[in-house]
């Protein structure tokens, strides 16, 4: 007999899982839950919360995200990543954090997981040449084996012949689980496939599915009559098994939580691709903005969260940042939209021209500089072009929650709003402005930051113009600092890297020193300090340290006013020191 | 104002809450303190109940006692569509009638089993567990031959009636009791329905049905 963990079993019935559902199931002892998302993936996952161990069963399905009942972890459909942690609602879950998922297939009606199944779910060829027609399951007190001998003298009556008990039976094994019986009496036959699910060592359930759908008028008694043979069954089979000495259950072993899960997370170490994508679709979403599909050539791709990017390495060897569009639990690709620039030194261009469906590229795993907070009782989003990327996936986020918002979207013309078919599913929360002047553009903002109230965000990403006007509106309309978050897609301040100083890394107990024309982040690394970074030009945030002693000359557009006067973190790859002397908690 | 004799722990009082929260009725909760307290065994509350329990309710000076019974009246005089306790059709007010019975089933056997967890109760736990498992086996038999009719509730009407929320208490605590529902997905995703009926309202131990 093979190792019951290496075979595929049933773990519910399709129709065990309707919209929004979370059902509660058990394979070989160990508690599942299972739930349908809105695009007909089925989760199959340990039913525990890795945080602190309540069944995810008793949580909520919106059809993209399980949340936990008890903190309000989210977790994303597919990968079973954190997508958001209420207690920080500021921050982006590590994207370490992931519950334990088991593979899942749907078919005749079932759905089919395992511990470790080795290839596909079986293959039952009366079932592949037939209608089949899934019957009730029904739970049994006793163990596989004693079901499967008592269903190896189970009776039933075909189709067109229930009344009577005159059948001919004959059994076909189909495996360790699993048998066929078909039923035939004068005039009529029927095939029913019994699989039996070990739920533990003294139960499992008995999952049937007939070869051939009855007709319409026919299936309600059909099922009656299979539900009471089999009930007769259950109750034989309970019978037995309370005959027996009662066996040692199950136990199956619980995943530790991970080292990397239990330590403060490594640090990138670089500005690494470690991913593999394939470009799988490739259309013109907007004038002069390209979108690329990216789905994996290999292992499942990492959880996202809205507002996260991706670096893609080109080509030509440049390293260029965009925004995840998906919404949550969307998680099979990403979709990433990519402006042609006029002044394009290369990025945009390449990946334009170039770079076509079919092609695969290297990029990053996705990292979350712009989180967003899924608390507010009102959220803006202004968008300013190509800025509405990170936005599509915010505003998809917040929709499914029933959290109020608005996205305001400013754009030269019609034909530059790109990603129309998820505006559309937006309705009345966008409102595009077009063709607005600088100065009307700030009049409007002026309209859409006026207000401010408690609990109130707003979420900003577009050129740098509209960004600082956008920055002075909302600070005049009363938003606190800590309320309006930016996205830069650069920096286009004019670096000044004449200034040359000591840093001291305090955990290393080293001292550098930075000549001009040097950035931090290269004599660190030069230094072999292994450091983390993007964009290189102080817009995104990845290669932030934090500061011990020191005065800072802050050149990024990364850091709010308020974290600026902090002083207590650098943006290493553009920022340096006025003091002569820096002291990095490093 | 109707005045409900009121524990919030109660599964029976909670069914009381419940009808009330669907039909819209406004109450006044007065609160026993039925654990550590006892009081609905002293003398004083037994010249409102002379059997001691609750909940009761005193509706403008009319008081009537027993859980069962309670929603039968509540649902008779405070819902004018005739839905819930559906006197108009005498099929369904037999099947609703038969299925408060079986609710006096499922109390004396899962909401026993939830008395001994939680307060210590002397019942012979085994006897009650065992009952609930018999009981729920035959009502998710029911309810899922109910889905396969098109139909989401106890009794064979499209609208919900008083059985569904005499019901439904009793289930949705049982894990308290340690009567686990893995084996009864049609019960479960009753429960799911009965969740969003508009109006529920949830105590301690049931959760909402979430839209986030």
């Amino acid at each position: 007999m093979s190792d019951p963990r290496s075979l595929w079993h049933p773990v519910a019935t399709s129709i065990d899982l309707p919209q929004h559902h979370i059902f509660h199931g058990q394979l070989l002892g160990r508690e599942v839950a299972v739930w349908r998302a809105d695009d007909d993936f089925v989760n199959v996952w340990e039913n525990r919360c890795l945080h602190r161990g309540v069944r995810l069963s008793i949580g909520t399905n919106d059809g993209n995200e399980l949340t936990c009942r008890y903190h309000g972890w989210r977790y994303a459909n597919r990968s079973a990543g954190c997508t958001y942690i209420p207690a920080h609602p500021a921050d982006a879950p590590a994207r370490t954090i992931c519950n334990r998922t088991f593979p899942a297939v749907e078919r005749y009606g079932l759905v089919w997981s395992g511990e470790d199944p080795v290839g596909e779910p079986p293959l039952v060829p009366m079932l592949d040449d037939g209608t089949p027609f899934t019957l009730r399951s029904l739970p049994v007190n006793a163990s596989a084996e004693i079901v499967l001998a008592q269903l190896r003298d189970h009776r039933f009556q075909p189709v067109g012949a229930l009344d009577g008990d005159h059948a001919a039976m004959a059994v076909t094994e189909l495996g360790d689980f699993a048998l066929a019986l078909t039923a035939t009496g004068a005039n009529y036959h029927s095939t029913a496939v019994f699989f039996v699910q070990p739920v533990d060592s003294d139960r499992s359930v008995i999952r049937a599915v007939l070869t051939d759908t009855p007709a319409d008028s026919e299936q309600i008694a059909v099922l009656r009559h299979h539900a009471t043979r089999l009930g007769q069954l259950v109750a034989l089979a309970e019978t037995a098994a309370t005959d027996q000495p009662a066996p040692e259950p199950m136990v199956a072993t619980i995943d530790q939580v991970s080292l990397a899960l239990s330590v403060m997370p490594e640090r990138e170490t670089n500005r690494s691709a470690p991913l593999r994508v394939q470009v799988a679709r490739k259309w013109e979403t907007a004038h002069d903005i390209m979108a690329f599909e990216l789905v994996s050539t290999g292992n499942p791709l990492p959880t996202f969260q809205p507002g996260a990017h991706i670096d893609v390495h080109l080509p030509n060897g440049l390293v260029r940042q965009y925004s995840i569009t998906n919404g949550p639990g969307d998680t099979a690709c990403y979709r990433i939209g990519v402006k042609l620039e006029a002044e394009s030194t290369g990025g945009s261009q390449a990946l334009h021209d170039t770079v076509n469906e079919g092609d695969v590229l290297a990029i990053s795993e996705p990292r979350n500089n712009f989180p967003l907070r899924r608390d507010a009782l009102r959220t803006v989003f202004i968008a300013g072009g190509i800025g509405v990327t990170p936005m599509l996936a915010m505003t998809q986020a917040l929709q499914p929650m029933g959290l109020a918002f608005e996205l305001h979207y400013f754009a030269q013309a019609e034909e530059h709003l790109a990603f129309d078919e998820i505006r559309s599913t937006l309705g009345d929360y966008v409102t595009v402005h077009l063709g607005l002047s600088p100065g009307e553009t700030s009049a409007e903002l002026t309209r859409v930051l006026q207000g401010y109230d408690h609990a109130n965000q707003a979420y900003i990403c577009g050129p740098g113009p509209m960004l600082e006007a956008a920055r002075t509106i909302a600070a005049e309309a009363g938003w606190p600092d800590q309320a309006v978050h930016f996205e830069y897609f650069k920096n286009t301040t004019e670096i000044d890297d004449s200034s040359s100083f000591e840093i001291a890394l305090a955990r290393s107990a080293v001292t550098l020193q930075v000549p001009s024309g040097t950035t931090i982040l290269e004599v660190l690394r030069d230094h072999g300090v292994a450091m983390p970074s993007s964009c290189e030009q102080g817009a995104c945030g990845t290669c932030v340290v934090p500061v011990i002693e020191g005065d800072i000359d802050h050149q990024d557009v990364h850091l709010k006013q308020t974290e600026r006067d902090a002083g207590d973190q650098i943006m290493t790859c553009v920022s340096r020191a006025t003091s002569d002397r820096l002291v990095l908690d490093i | 104002m109707i005045k409900l004799y009121d524990y919030e722990l109660s599964a029976n009082c909670y069914k009381q809450r419940l009808i009330l929260s669907l039909l819209d009725v406004p109450y006044e909760s007065v609160p026993v303190d039925f654990f550590p307290g006892l009081e609905h065994k002293s003398d004083e509350f037994k010249k409102i109940n002379p059997l001691g329990h609750i909940p009761v309710i005193d509706d403008d000076g009319y008081v009537l006692w027993d859980a069962h019974a309670i929603l039968v009246y509540l649902a008779a005089k405070y819902d004018p569509s005739g839905q819930w306790y559906p006197t108009g059709d005498p099929q369904l007010l037999g099947e609703a009638a038969s299925w408060l019975l079986f609710a006096e089933g499922t109390t004396n056997t899962a909401s026993a089993a939830r008395l001994y967890v939680n307060l210590g109760y002397d019942f012979d736990i085994d006897v009650c567990r065992a009952g609930a498992h018999r009981l729920f086996r035959v009502l998710d038999e029911h309810l899922w031959f109910r889905e396969r009719e098109g139909l989401d509730w106890v009794c064979s009407g499209s609208h919900p009636t008083i059985a569904d929320i005499a019901i439904f208490p009793d289930v949705v605590l049982s894990e308290e009791g340690g009567v686990s529902r893995l084996d009864y997905p049609a019960l479960r995703r009753w429960t799911d329905r009965v969740k969003a009926l508009p109006g529920f309202t949830i105590m301690p131990g049931v959760f909402p049905v979430g839209t986030s």
